[in-house]
């Protein structure tokens, strides 16, 4: 199911009966936190990737605690959390992170440097201002700020792949 | 496409033809791609994911003849399960949630996963050792694409991946081999031992942690950054006939040591399978193995590969329900399997006195 203001998956479903007549909520997280619903302060969650950080931290030391707060601007994403997740965010992390990311590509693959294939035409600078739209348009959703998401979504309609062409 | 067509027919696959097709039931390449203008997957909304699933669907026409589209995220439990065992899409896409879905070629060689870890996984699969082939293919495909998609790409990272285990090819080179004589001989271990010195992954028939059921181990590369796609292929290609050449040797050496202990077990095997009337799918595997190896050997001769192939699959959980066309409990499925085994294997002569 959907999240009634966005269009996130729902995460938090309320039904209420005031003076007699039902009504029905279904929220993202983000969402409900805004219209003012007190959450539960995340219960079911053990609190495995404060844990795993704080391993990560003992074994991979300073460099990391200095890494750690790096944040894509274009996803989000902080280097940390990806050493917790396993999973980057956005094609953007690689240049964001590589710092942190050359000397674990060094250790799991051996290299740090692509030998083979490449596409025959370049990517497009346009490409990386969509990027950064998109995540100022979620953003912009995640605020409440409507106005400001359509304006996104027009400028995003007007870069569009079609019209590059 | 029609997925319950599917459930009479088998893909390209399995059908035991091509170079050492006795022990290498198939290849495989996979290539992981993004676009270039997309958060990946975990971080994408569900709006941009539905947009994901668009753009890559519109770039699939004259890439591949009759590509069929199926939209996994409407497609049922047993749908997608079905999808699984046939090898055209990961668990992980079957149990993702929102928009993904899947292309398919009609002889299941292709299968274009949209929404996976990644934006695109394109796989080609070939049926015996044809590493090249399967290559030629997939590389064809991916230039098609990406004349239409602008992909992410770094010219010193190569193809930018969801996880930095993909990174550069974003390539998975991989065969799938049956190896019963060198379970049977317990030197199973040491070719796992040394496979993994050389930094390839060995995993069971359906990928990462899955068991090893029937004695097939797929073989596949772990390193996709810093070397060439053909210096990845040929990693395989000279690593794949030792084990060949090991297998085969396990064998004769069963042949010459324990000829008449090895007949009696291909034929327990092949006689269980045609005469039982409940059997789990594990049991099934393990005497779908003895029979196939029976079969190459010689011990058996009159029971076709392509059908002890594609048995493997059509007696999975969610084949036998579709062919049954109802859901059914474990202790229906094994009812359901073995009255299947025996239509198939009894080659027409009708062994029951219903």
């Amino acid at each position: 199911m959907t999240c009634q203001r966005c269009h996130e998956e729902a995460a938090v479903h309320l039904t209420e009966t005031v003076d007699g007549h039902r009504r029905e909520l279904h929220l993202c997280v983000p969402c409900a936190r805004d219209t003012g619903l007190t959450l539960p302060e995340s219960p079911p969650k053990l609190g495995l990737d404060k844990v795993v950080q704080g391993l990560i931290v003992a074994h991979v030391g300073e460099l990391v605690g200095e890494l750690a707060e790096l944040t894509c601007p274009d996803c989000g994403l902080r280097f940390m959390e990806y050493r917790t997740l396993g999973r980057l965010g956005c094609p953007a992390d690689y240049q964001v992170f590589t710092r942190g990311l050359l000397p674990l590509l060094l250790r799991s693959q051996g290299a740090t440097r692509h030998v083979g294939k490449a596409p025959r035409s370049p990517a497009l600078p346009a490409d990386r201002q969509r990027l950064r739209l998109r995540s100022d348009f979620r953003a912009a959703i995640a605020l409440e700020d409507y106005e400001g998401a359509a304006r996104l979504r027009d400028t995003l309609r007007l870069r569009s792949k079609d019209a590059d062409r | 496409m029609n997925l319950d067509d599917l459930t009479r027919t088998s893909g390209e696959w399995l059908r035991g033809t091509g170079p050492e097709s006795d022990i290498v039931m198939c290849s495989r390449i996979r290539l992981a791609r993004n676009l270039n203008d997309f958060p990946f997957i975990n971080r994408a909304s569900r709006l941009e994911r539905t947009e994901i699933e668009s753009v890559v669907k519109g770039s699939l026409a004259g890439v591949e003849h009759d590509l069929s589209f199926l939209d996994v995220n409407h497609l049922s439990k047993l749908d997608r399960l079905f999808l699984v065992e046939r090898q055209l899409i990961s668990r992980e896409l079957d149990n993702a949630e929102g928009p993904r879905g899947v292309a398919i070629a009609p002889h299941e060689n292709v299968s274009i996963m949209i929404n996976e870890e990644d934006h695109l996984r394109i796989q080609v699969m070939l049926s015996g050792l044809s590493l090249h082939e399967v290559w030629d293919r997939i590389n064809r495909i991916d230039d098609q694409l990406e004349e239409k998609l602008s992909y992410a790409f770094s010219p010193t990272l190569g193809y930018l991946t969801a996880c930095p285990t993909n990174v550069g090819t974003g390539i998975r080179v991989g065969v799938m081999l049956h190896l019963p004589a060198l379970v049977q001989t317990k030197q199973i271990d040491k070719v796992f031992r040394a496979l993994q010195k050389i930094n390839l992954a060995v995993r069971g028939l359906y990928g990462e942690g899955t068991q090893a059921f029937g004695d097939f181990y797929q073989i596949s590369n772990q390193q996709t950054l810093g070397k060439s796609e053909p210096e990845l292929i040929r990693n395989l290609t000279e690593v794949v006939p030792q084990i060949i050449e090991y297998e085969r040797k396990a064998r004769q050496q069963l042949v010459n040591e324990k000829r008449q202990h090895l007949h009696d077990q291909v034929s327990r095997a092949y006689g269980v399978l045609k005469t039982a009337h409940t059997i789990s799918s594990e049991e099934t595997m393990h005497l779908l193995s003895s029979v196939r190896m029976g079969i190459n050997l010689g011990l058996i001769d009159d029971l076709a590969i392509p059908t002890v192939n594609e048995l493997f699959i059509h007696t999975q959980p969610a084949h036998l329900q579709k062919i049954q066309g109802s859901p059914l409990e474990v202790d229906e499925r094994n009812v359901a399997r073995a009255s299947y085994l025996r239509s198939r294997l009894t080659n027409g002569k009708n062994l029951e006195d219903e």
